[in-house]
């Protein structure tokens, strides 16, 4: 930023005048800030988080045992299908929800009594059938025998009213391979319940701060503030700089 | 004074609550008179105020006859800046793929630090009209010059294709039209309009856009956090329990009366995966976060449409405080934007909502929080808003480069400014048409589609600017070194982000997708372009004394 001894040669990285010194100066110091700021956060995020499973993930592992064991109860089904709901009701890939849904049907199916599976399976294709002839979700009929199966079936799996997944049960019902869960589906489930129920969990995304998981607030609240910040500081800084070596615009 | 504005909320949601039997389908389609009415007329009065200050000679259309303040600057900057991508793509990105999409928050903002500390001030003090101006002066070659005025045009088109995703994605909502007609029909508006106003008309505009902007996305954030109990006073704080709520799950007791427009109660199984970071149910990675929003961030600072905006303002020191007004405007809808995708992760939890338009989610949201219809419509309105506000000043870059830095530098430098200006509308014009058909395409969603021109300036533009400005050894060998390689590892990652979306299998094809996507290979371009520039400079004849003495008298003192 100066002309040096063999001719009108700058880098930032060698100063030559004092200007040119307290310029670099600040602007090592603010990337520093920025740099830390945004990659260390996200480094030490990383360094410390711990894959964490949510409690529906424990649920299927341990009924899931005793199904492929073969000595799954009358809990470990109701537990299979409530975890299989917890996972429907997130975003899930039209694949994956159709391999939960099944899994998930078939809890309840095993949870029926024997003469009743039959009635079970006709129930679930007549709702199937209204539900494909339905243009508004708001038509009556098929909200009433949404409510209906939903106040039939929720006991089965174990699920209160107030249970979010008991809206989702009768939606995600489904009669393909109710009787039996596909080789398709055995295969792929644990894997499915894992990258949907496991999370990158830390003592930052886990504190609370404002409302926010502290990382969150972090990232989408508190960067923006210090970008803004810096850039203020900048500007403060160098009108101070140009001022003292009467360096004009 | 909450009775008060229970009461004005009351009125405000009436209309919206007589349409709770809609089904979800009906979210998406059919013609919006309210909407459409306030889309025309915020259109009206752009080409208005378009044609109030409109060009009048080559100095008002390129850089606005250098007087604009630097508040104002900032404002235009601002809404410059937020696009399509802003103010519809990010919340569309966060919604899909949750933390994820903060690295699109950081990364958009934070390269303005870097843009500020880096380079404004200097920018403005080397003088030029365009970045293809710097780069031709800079490395004293008009060959460079033309290259970088290509480049330049590359960048516009493919930061000008999410853009015309934005406009129909938002035409196609209001008018019920079909997407392909909604591209045309918008490109075909933004056209006209940037061809009545140029630079000029455009800045002034940019202040009015900004303020149709930010005010059309934050008054139904107020609506919705006061309708579903949150601290609505600042909605950007306030958002921050849905989130919490999103993570831990909120009950159909906790949930209480509290409903969507489709009638499911405000309730939904925990999904961590919104806020949790790199979830493995997003799909995303670490690497791809970081890469992100390295990315984002030194492409910034290589946006030539941005680093135009530092020529309009009169001196350097109002250059560098533009871009603290700049990003302070900015920042205030990027505060707001994830508030967006928190409701709608919520409001569309129930799968019967059914698969909605991630770049919609803004409107969709308002939608599903039964927020008046013609609030929705403002905000749609808004949407649109930013993506002309955007659109315009890159049309005028992108003809900027294609008249001023390759018909006048390189061809005809004896042309009168009559025939500039002519050549500067049939730039426009071959660029509107070059975008409208890539668009039409649908390559992907707005976000990715921008980071793609992000990701080309940040490996060609911004190891230029950076080493031009500081150093004064960088040379014209060294320049073409790290432009070619630059361009190398921008070909193969653009070719491969093409392939993938259109289904064609190429050699290493999972490998190059990944460490080479599409949206962040300036991660690595970047420095190798810097390196190889360095190197290259280093072993070949040194940069000529004019240039040296001019970079030390001009633009570092």
């Amino acid at each position: 930023m100066s002309e040096s001894s063999n001719g009108y040669h700058i880098s930032f990285f060698k100063p030559t005048t004092p200007q040119a010194l307290a310029n670099r100066n600040l602007t090592i110091w603010l990337v520093l800030i920025w740099a830390v700021a945004i990659f260390g956060f996200h480094f030490l995020m990383r360094a410390i988080e711990k894959p964490t499973p949510e409690p529906a993930y424990v649920a299927f592992q341990g009924a899931w045992t005793n199904i492929e064991a073969g000595t799954a109860g009358t809990t470990d089904y109701q537990e299979f299908g409530q975890s299989m709901l917890s996972v429907l009701g997130k975003a899930v890939s039209p694949d994956h929800r159709k391999g939960l849904g099944e899994a998930m049907s078939w809890s309840v199916y095993m949870l029926t009594e024997d003469s009743l599976k039959a009635d079970l399976i006709k129930k679930i294709k007549d709702f199937e059938a209204l539900k494909g002839n339905v243009d508004n979700i708001a038509d009556k009929d098929y909200i009433a025998a949404k409510q209906a199966l939903s106040g039939e079936l929720s006991p089965v799996l174990n699920l209160s009213f107030m249970d979010i997944r008991s809206q989702l049960l009768p939606i995600e019902l489904t009669s393909a391979n109710i009787e039996g869960l596909s080789d398709l589906v055995k295969t792929h489930l644990p894997g499915i319940m894992a990258k949907y129920l496991i999370h990158n969990q830390s003592v930052l995304t886990d504190t609370i701060f404002l409302g926010f998981p502290f990382h969150y607030f972090y990232t989408a609240v508190f960067l923006l503030i210090l970008f803004v910040g810096l850039c203020w500081l900048y500007c403060v800084r160098i009108d101070k700089i140009n001022a003292k070596f009467n360096i004009i615009d | 004074m909450k009775k008060i504005y229970t009461l004005l909320l009351t009125l405000l949601t009436l209309p919206a609550v007589a349409q709770t039997t809609t089904a979800a389908t009906q979210l998406e389609g059919g013609f919006k008179l309210g909407p459409a009415i306030i889309l025309i007329t915020i259109l009206s009065i752009f080409v208005l105020v378009g044609i109030l200050f409109r060009a009048k000679d080559t100095t008002d259309f390129y850089a606005a006859g250098r007087g604009i303040s630097k508040v104002g600057s900032g404002m235009a900057i601002a809404s410059n800046w937020m696009s399509a991508a802003s103010f519809l793509g990010m919340a569309a990105i966060m919604y899909g793929s949750g933390y994820h999409g903060l690295a699109f928050v950081v990364g958009w903002t934070g390269g303005y630090v870097l843009l500020l500390i880096l380079m404004a001030g200097q920018i403005r003090k080397y003088g030029k009209y365009t970045a293809a101006d710097f780069i031709g002066d800079r490395y004293y070659s008009q060959g460079m010059r033309a290259v970088g005025a290509i480049i330049a045009i590359l960048i516009s088109i493919s930061y000008c294709v999410g853009q015309f995703k934005g406009i129909g994605d938002m035409f196609k909502w209001i008018l019920g039209l079909d997407f392909n007609y909604a591209v045309i029909i918008g490109g075909g508006v933004v056209l006209l309009y940037t061809l009545i106003s140029g630079m000029l008309g455009v800045t002034k505009n940019m202040q009015i856009q900004y303020v149709i902007i930010i005010v059309s996305f934050m008054i139904p954030l107020f609506i919705l956090t006061a309708k579903f109990d949150y601290f609505w006073l600042l909605p950007q704080i306030g958002y921050g329990s849905v989130v919490s709520d999103a993570v831990s799950g909120v009950s159909l007791e906790q949930a209480g009366a509290l409903a969507n427009s489709l009638g499911h109660a405000y309730a939904t199984v925990p999904v961590p995966e919104y806020a949790m970071p790199w979830d493995p149910a997003t799909g995303k990675s670490f690497f791809q976060w970081i890469a992100i929003a390295f990315s984002l961030m030194i492409g910034t600072a290589g946006l030539p449409h941005v680093i135009q905006r530092f020529y309009v303002v009169p001196k350097a020191r109002d250059a560098r405080w533009s871009v603290v007004w700049g990003l302070f405007f900015i920042s205030l809808l990027y505060w707001s934007a994830p508030v967006y995708s928190a409701f709608g992760k919520i409001l569309s939890a129930s799968p019967e909502v059914g698969k909605l338009s991630k770049d919609a989610i803004v409107v969709y949201t308002a939608q599903l929080g039964n927020i008046n219809p013609l609030i929705t419509g403002f905000l749609a309105a808004g949407g649109v808003s930013a993506a002309f506000s955007t659109v315009s000043g890159l049309l005028v870059a992108g003809a900027s480069a294609f008249s001023h830095d390759l018909y006048v530098k390189v061809f005809r430098p004896d042309a009168a400014p009559k025939s500039q200006l002519l050549m500067a509308r049939i730039g426009t014009i071959l660029m509107a048409i070059i975008v409208t058909s890539i668009a039409l395409l649908k390559l992907g969603l707005i976000a990715q589609l921008v980071a793609v021109a992000f990701s080309l300036a940040g490996c060609t533009i911004f190891p230029l600017f950076l080493l031009g400005i500081w150093w004064s050894d960088s040379n014209k060998a060294g320049a073409i070194s790290g432009l070619v390689t630059g361009l190398l590892v921008s070909i193969v990652a653009i070719t491969y982000f093409v392939a993938d979306v259109k289904g064609i299998s190429l050699p290493a094809m999972d490998f190059i997708t990944y460490w080479l996507g599409g949206w962040y290979f300036a991660w690595i371009g970047a420095p190798l372009a810097i390196l190889v520039h360095i190197v290259v400079s280093k072993f070949t004849k040194e940069t000529p004394l004019e240039i040296r003495k001019f970079l030390i008298e001009k633009v570092h003192s």
